[in-house]
């Protein structure tokens, strides 16, 4: 039998000589070029870091790629960063050029650093999740093929921080991004009584509904649900596979907007709902690929150098947002939630 | 390599982007999985919508973690993925590597699944995706003679992550990676034998940029911080302004609490350190100039979590400031007090934050012995609607 | 967590489990009286012993060895 527990290897294992050598005393970095940066230790020693995309969704071969790289420029070390993007650390500055040529050779662009986007967070998708209410991989993909010149160069107003989640479940912190993409459904799930009686625990389905649309239904071992207060959320799909929630001809994306983890200057925010609804078009998806870079661009000329997408919203107003981007305002936009009356404005003070 | 036809994913091969497309074509050259995947893949394009059933049973003896189960509701046209199983392997602490390391998961990868990965899933582990049932113990065991593990899924201890800290970040104000990995080895337990009412995660950050995140989905944030002033290099400072930065524009206006001032005349920068909420924002526009604190720890905080079910909230403080220094034995006990309140306390499928939120957080506070301190909340309440403790009052 | 489990226990889970589908570890230890880091205990060598495995549907449950396999999988 396997040995069980020993846990993951110890990460000093994995540290090149260089971050061994001057852990914990880095001193300051600047950012060389979009991609490139340069870290100087208290010891006045130097490393320099390559960050490349990868599309996160890898064969073992483009492991081995990377893998070879960092035999040849790195003395066989890599990291990975949260974004799934790849950095190669070096100490001899003349190795840089040729590595981002060597990357460009195998289609990985450089970049992702400062005043750019970033790889897109984003989950499995219809590749792999039993719950999506659309794919992940595809759309990440077209959308970013759009957004690539600023992966590439550093002309944002601010870092963009873009993610993609297949359904409400919001796996990988998607709702606190600058712009997210989230899978939705549209229509109360079915349900199929006589195989809920045999495989579904009642209680752990009615408790899985946030706004207590299920209840029990003694009669045929199973549950009705009260479709008028069913928002579609689709957690009862996870407890039960006898309810299914998958509805190709109304299922889709939506987009919201303007969160943000990091503390810099505004503390932490939620992402909030720019668009409820879009079609799932795929291979492309060019409702949604129109959607996010018009947004983009909208912020790129309107923000003040330094602010990310929801502290330039919190400035200008929700009002202007939807008038400079043309999104139109629905009911939808408004929160019928556990917490809606601290969204409604109480106050007389708003722009046109 | 069959001659399968995929036209709508072959669009996803066009455009600079490197494709995930090209990728499992590139495994499905030696996986008869992967080739399978490819197909039910397009499938799915072509109908929009997904061919996934439920999980259930799959797993390694012993544990109850680090393997999903996926069956392909397509089996009959797509048999090679009939099963297609994602193990989660726990990633070394900063997803660093050597590549040797990584060439030896690949062989593994390869001899037992599809030959595709994620590098990472979204909670940090290295993902394999796509096995067999039968080939769920073999792997294992080859990935453990490797020196590597599984992580976490299910009602249990999900696999901890932390940012690059340290090892290549001047912000970082604790040692990310030892308290991670520290975390991760004493709390295997609960990794690989879920037996919580849901998931749990641990995220740590270096500082307050917090680049894993961990404030919006970690049950269990830590946050790397310090308690004295920013330290100003008043001569790297200068630097910045003459290279042409607007430093009153950039730095001391978007100061959110306006704790710095602008001496143009003299060139001077100071710092009303009383003010400092130490944001991170003028350290983040001026690495050379500024650097945090020299008496740093981390603030711990709790309740981050994603929609599912009761709505998504952002974590909230419950110890201002912990001096984290090895063995962490304070940050290992109250990561056990506060699990063990929330099994004992928490519903089924009741993260720890809506457990909180249901109960009070003045029970949380008050089993966990922690004192109420105003850097806690937002502001007071406003309403009148607060309770006291029996022995608070004469019922005499 | 309890260093070795209690064979008595052990044995108590096994029947329960006899009766039962599936079972959350919570749900075993409110039936049987007894406190849950004993029955977790328990159960963590059971499956180390190979006589009960780990089912993931929505959350965490326990079962059989074997018998969650029957199990529809939709």
């Amino acid at each position: 039998m396997a040995r069980t527990d020993i846990g993951p290897p110890h990460y000093q294992e994995m540290l090149p000589p260089v971050i061994k050598e001057n852990y914990g005393k880095w001193q300051y970095h600047e950012i060389l070029r979009p991609g490139v940066l340069k870290h100087v230790s208290e010891n006045g020693v130097v490393v320099f870091t390559v960050r490349a995309a990868s599309p996160r969704l890898v064969s073992v071969d483009f492991i081995r790629d990377v893998a070879d790289l960092a035999d040849k420029f790195c003395g066989g070390f890599l990291r990975f960063t949260s974004r799934h993007n790849v950095e190669f650390l070096l100490t001899d500055e003349h190795q840089v050029e040729p590595l981002i040529t060597a990357l460009a050779a195998k289609g990985l662009p450089v970049g992702g650093t400062g005043n750019s986007v970033s790889n897109m967070i984003h989950t499995q998708g219809w590749v792999h999740c039993h719950t999506p209410a659309t794919d992940a991989s595809g759309i990440v993909k077209a959308v970013m093929d759009e957004l690539y010149e600023h992966f590439v160069e550093m002309k944002l107003p601010a870092k963009l921080r873009l993610a993609l989640a297949c359904c409400i479940n919001m796996c990988g912190a998607v709702h606190c991004s600058d712009i997210a993409i989230c899978g939705i459904h549209r229509v109360p799930p079915t349900i199929d009584h006589e195989l809920f009686a045999k495989v579904s625990e009642t209680p752990s389905v009615v408790a899985a509904c946030p706004t207590y649309a299920i209840k029990p239904n003694p009669k045929t071992k199973s549950i009705t649900i009260n479709e008028e207060k069913c928002m579609y959320c689709g957690n009862c799909y996870t407890m039960s596979p006898a309810v299914n929630i998958m509805n190709p001809a109304n299922d889709g994306v939506a987009i919201f907007v303007g969160g943000k983890v990091s503390n810099s200057r505004k503390p932490p925010m939620f992402s909030k709902l720019a668009i409820p609804y879009l079609p799932n078009n795929p291979p492309r998806w060019p409702e949604v690929t129109e959607a996010v870079k018009n947004i983009v661009h909208v912020w790129a000329t309107n923000a003040r150098p330094g602010e990310r997408v929801g502290e330039w919203i919190e400035r200008v107003g929700w009002e202007r947002f939807f008038k400079l981007t043309g999104i139109p305002f629905t009911d939808k936009h408004i929160d019928d939630f556990t917490l809606a009356p601290t969204t409604f404005r109480s106050t007389t003070n708003f722009k046109y | 390599m069959t001659d399968r036809k995929t036209p709508l994913l072959d669009e996803l091969e066009k455009g600079p982007w490197p494709s995930f497309v090209t990728e499992i074509k590139r495994a499905g050259k030696k996986s008869a999985k992967a080739e399978d995947l490819l197909g039910q893949l397009e499938k799915s394009f072509e109908d929009k919508t997904g061919y996934w059933k439920h999980g259930g049973i799959v797993g390694v003896r012993g544990y109850g973690g680090g393997v999903i189960g996926r069956y392909s509701q397509k089996g009959e046209e797509f048999p090679n993925v009939a099963e297609f199983h994602t193990v989660r392997v726990n990633q070394p602490a900063g997803w660093f590597y050597t590549s040797d390391t990584l060439r030896k998961i690949c062989d593994i990868w390869e001899k037992h699944g599809s030959g595709l990965t994620n590098l990472h899933g979204s909670t940090g582990d290295l993902i394999l995706l796509g096995t067999d049932t039968s080939k769920l113990q073999p792997c294992f065991d080859d990935l453990s003679d490797a020196g590597f593990d599984l992580g976490g899924s299910g009602g249990g201890l999900r696999t901890p992550s932390c940012c690059v800290g340290p090892a290549r970040c001047e912000y970082a104000c604790i040692d990310t990676l030892d308290v991670t990995h520290e975390i991760t080895m004493a709390f295997q337990d609960y990794i690989h034998r879920p037996m919580w009412p849901y998931k749990f995660k641990i995220k740590v950050s270096g500082c307050g940029n917090d680049c894993v995140a961990a404030i919006a989905r970690a049950d269990f944030t830590i946050i790397g911080t310090w308690r004295d002033a920013i330290r100003i290099d008043d001569a790297a400072v200068k630097a910045y302004v003459d290279s042409g930065m607007d430093i009153s524009k950039m730095v001391v206006q978007k100061c959110p609490t306006s704790a710095l001032e602008w001496d143009a005349t003299n060139g001077k920068l100071t710092l009303c350190a009383e003010d400092c909420v130490r944001c991170m924002h003028c350290i983040n526009v001026m690495p050379k100039a500024l650097r945090p604190g020299v008496e740093k720890g981390a603030s711990i905080l709790v309740g981050g979590k994603a929609p599912v079910v009761q709505g998504a909230m952002l974590s909230w403080v419950i110890v201002p400031f912990m001096k984290l220094e090895p063995p962490y034995e304070d940050l290992k006990d109250l990561i056990t007090r506060i699990t063990e309140w929330w099994d004992e306390h928490g519903k089924s499928r009741e993260r720890l934050g809506e457990l909180i939120y249901r109960k009070g957080m003045r029970y949380f506070l008050r089993d966990m012995g922690l004192e109420p301190t105003p850097q806690m909340v937002m502001a007071p309440r406003t309403n009148p609607y607060w309770f006291w403790w029996p022995e608070e009052v004469n019922k005499g | 967590m309890v260093e070795a489990a209690n064979p008595e226990i052990k044995d108590k889970v096994l029947d329960y489990l006899h009766k039962v589908p599936k079972a959350k570890s919570r749900d075993i230890a409110a039936t049987l009286d007894i406190k849950k880091a004993l029955v977790d205990a328990a159960i963590k060598e059971l499956a180390n012993e190979d006589l009960v495995e780990y089912l993931y549907i929505g959350t965490t449950y326990v079962t059989l060895k074997g018998s969650g396999e029957g199990l529809p999988k939709i």
